[in-house]
């Protein structure tokens, strides 16, 4: 650490080297300065929260994804459950008000159920987590259209558009202060409890975690019942934002949220790793795919851009890992 | 490592359902033991045999390959690309230049993978992002042409045989030759097992890994090339599916993810049993949505006979669930 302090570049690329999460920061505030000067009007109060606004969706399906791959795991159900939070969360609420309470605790209920369908799979019978999420995504995929008969019904309510596109203070977007909201609360759940030192532990060591006296299979339950809750959440909060449910929506979020939290500097081995860094990664992600959108790339061009982003992002990061003392 | 390829009980599970299940699909519909349905289902399966070989090739090693939809995509269209004109040289170019570039693919995936030594689902994640681009770049909507003389050979028949069954059953008899017969396959089972010590008994680790994703791509193309044979045409997204079916029937086949176990001898059961499910709900008039709750529940089903060795208790997961202090991964428990 007292190496790394001042002494001009140097010093300063360690100390960046070593804070994955300033350096996306500052990545990210880069970023919105070239786009700038690309096209003025992209640092505009409007843009930049258009911005964070589709961050937040991402962030908050992000909140498992990194639950999930602290624990050594992963979660290929976010996807189907996002789906599934949209479709069910128009269908309970109808466009009625006085429903979008209980509609939204039963569609978090109905994700943490499946969550922990996962996690059972994953601790007590041992299956990989990749093909147990895998299973179960496919499974809920399957519930949600003999549910919805392949064409979702439903509206949203007012109040759930408000939390969807309303603003507060003039300003600021109400999800994003939802997504502030519960940030909070999950970064206090992983350095401030006793279940995320947990959670790092099992990453880091299972079978050190059980025999220190960690209950490894409760442990991962929660993690996965929480991720579930977390994709369910975002279908419902989403379902505000487009007012009615469409079939397709989580599809891309099971590798926008893998690739969140891994360019966020959480290590796919599990035990690294923490929150900010995936908020930050989930403002990059969409930020890139602005930017690109507005220098006109085609879709080809885009999806070319991000995976070489992940490519540079992994290999900074192993940098890094490497020049720990 | 031969026990990985010669294990009865990792192959047996999955052909009794596809008997079971090609059975009962023969009871329920009398049209469904005719030469043509059958002819149609060998044609329908032999990309997912080769797409989800290549899949086990790479689980084998301990790694995943989330590239494949995209390199199957890439080859796909790469086939519709190349020049129409029958002539010689024109087929002989069709067979060479997606396989190729499949070759390439995968060897490029397994040199970024060995050289940084980052984590395979990441890494695959990253580059098959970059092949779809590449395919979309190639070809932004599906199209192209394929050559009828190629198309005609791939789908047709040799003989009396068809075609697609010739070639499935020879890539399966190739790829189980190659795991089983050659220091290449044994290399792969040792390090799948255990790495460090493969490397200790002096195994290329980091050149094996390479070119078992090099092998994947290749099969990869393979897949490709048959879907554009079959379709006349190209479309960057035709392997979409096959990313997560791939992994699941190389699952089902009774390769452990963990590596160093399981083959390909279990794959053409796997691969039947995953399209035979659609067609068994078709022919008795399910709605298609239900199709994903099945395969959903035939994949935990069985991955929990062989995450548990063939034995399926649930008085030990109960046991294990209720038990004060969890039960790590890792052989500490016995159950009972």
């Amino acid at each position: 650490m007292d190496r790394a302090e001042g002494r001009g570049l140097k010093g300063m690329k360690r100390v960046l080297l070593k804070n994955i999460t300033l350096l996306l920061f500052l990545l990210n505030a880069l970023l919105f300065g070239v786009g700038e000067l690309i096209s003025p009007g992209f640092l505009s109060a409007d843009h930049v929260t258009a911005v964070l606004r589709t961050a937040s969706f991402l962030g908050i399906v992000s909140i498992g994804q990194t639950l999930t791959i602290l624990t050594a795991g992963i979660d290929l159900s976010v996807g189907p459950l996002v789906t599934m939070g949209n479709v069910f969360a128009c269908m309970f609420i109808n466009g009625v008000d006085g429903n979008t309470l209980w509609a939204l605790a039963a569609v978090i209920l109905i994700g943490l159920l499946f969550g922990a369908a996962n996690g059972l799979g994953v601790s007590v019978t041992k299956i990989s987590p990749l093909v147990m999420t895998l299973a179960i995504g496919s499974l809920v995929t399957g519930i949600t259209l003999i549910v919805s008969q392949g064409a979702p019904k439903g509206l949203a309510s007012p109040s759930l558009r408000f939390i969807g596109v309303g603003s507060l203070w003039g300003r600021i977007p109400v999800i994003i202060i939802v997504w502030a909201g519960l940030s909070l609360l999950f970064v206090l759940l992983l350095r401030s409890t006793s279940f995320g030192r947990k959670v790092y532990h099992l990453g880091a060591n299972q079978r050190a975690a059980h025999l220190s006296g960690i209950r490894v299979n409760r442990t991962l339950i929660l993690a996965y019942a929480l991720s579930g809750a977390s994709a369910t959440l975002t279908g419902a909060l989403m379902a505000g934002y487009t007012q009615t449910a469409f079939l397709g929506i989580g599809n891309e979020y099971i590798l926008w949220s893998i690739t969140a939290v891994v360019i966020g500097g959480t290590s796919l081995s599990g035990g690294r790793g923490g929150y900010l860094g995936t908020v930050a990664g989930a403002i990059l992600l969409v930020l890139i795919e602005s930017l690109l959108t507005i220098v006109r790339m085609p879709e080809a061009g885009r999806r070319i851009a991000t995976g070489l982003m992940i490519l540079i992002m992994i290999s900074v990061y192993f940098r890094s890992k490497n020049r720990k003392p | 490592m031969r026990t990985g390829q010669r294990d009865l009980r990792l192959y047996a599970p999955i052909y009794v359902i596809f008997i079971v299940i090609y059975l009962l699909s023969c009871f329920l519909e009398a049209n469904f033991f005719t030469w043509n349905n059958n002819v149609n289902l060998f044609t329908r399966i032999t990309p997912l045999v080769f797409a989800s070989m290549a899949q086990t090739l790479v689980i084998l090693t301990g790694g995943i390959d989330l590239s494949i939809g995209s390199i199957i995509g890439l080859t796909n269209v790469l086939a519709a690309s190349l020049p129409y004109p029958e002539s010689g040289l024109n087929v002989v170019l069709w067979f060479l230049v997606p396989a190729l570039a499949g070759l390439a693919l995968g060897l490029i995936n397994g040199l970024i993978i060995t050289g940084g030594g980052f984590s395979p689902l990441i890494v695959t994640l990253a580059t098959g992002a970059i092949w779809k681009g590449l395919s979309l770049f190639i070809m932004p909507v599906p199209g192209g042409e394929v050559s009828l003389a190629v198309a005609r050979t791939a789908t047709g028949k040799l003989g009396a045989v068809p075609m697609p069954l010739l070639i499935f059953l020879a890539g399966a008899l190739a790829c189980h030759r190659l795991l089983t017969r050659t220091r290449f396959g044994r290399s792969i089972y040792a390090l799948g097992g255990n790495e460090t010590l493969a490397y200790e008994s002096g195994i290329a680790c980091g050149r094996v890994k390479i070119w078992v994703y090099g092998t994947a791509g290749l099969l990869a193309a393979l897949a490709g090339m048959f879907l554009s044979a079959r379709m006349f045409s190209g479309d960057p997204l035709a392997g979409e599916p096959y990313i997560l079916n791939s992994i699941a029937v190389a699952v089902i086949a009774g390769t452990s993810l963990a590596g160093g176990r399981g083959g390909v001898a279990g794959i053409i059961g796997g691969a039947y049993v995953f399209l035979l499910i659609n067609n068994i709900l078709n022919l008795l008039a399910i709605s298609s949505f239900y199709q994903y709750v099945a395969k959903g529940l035939i994949l935990i089903i069985a991955l929990a006979i062989t995450s548990s060795g063939g034995e399926i208790s649930p008085a030990a997961w109960m046991r294990r669930l209720l038990k004060p202090a969890g039960a790590p991964s890792g052989g500490v428990d016995g159950p009972g």
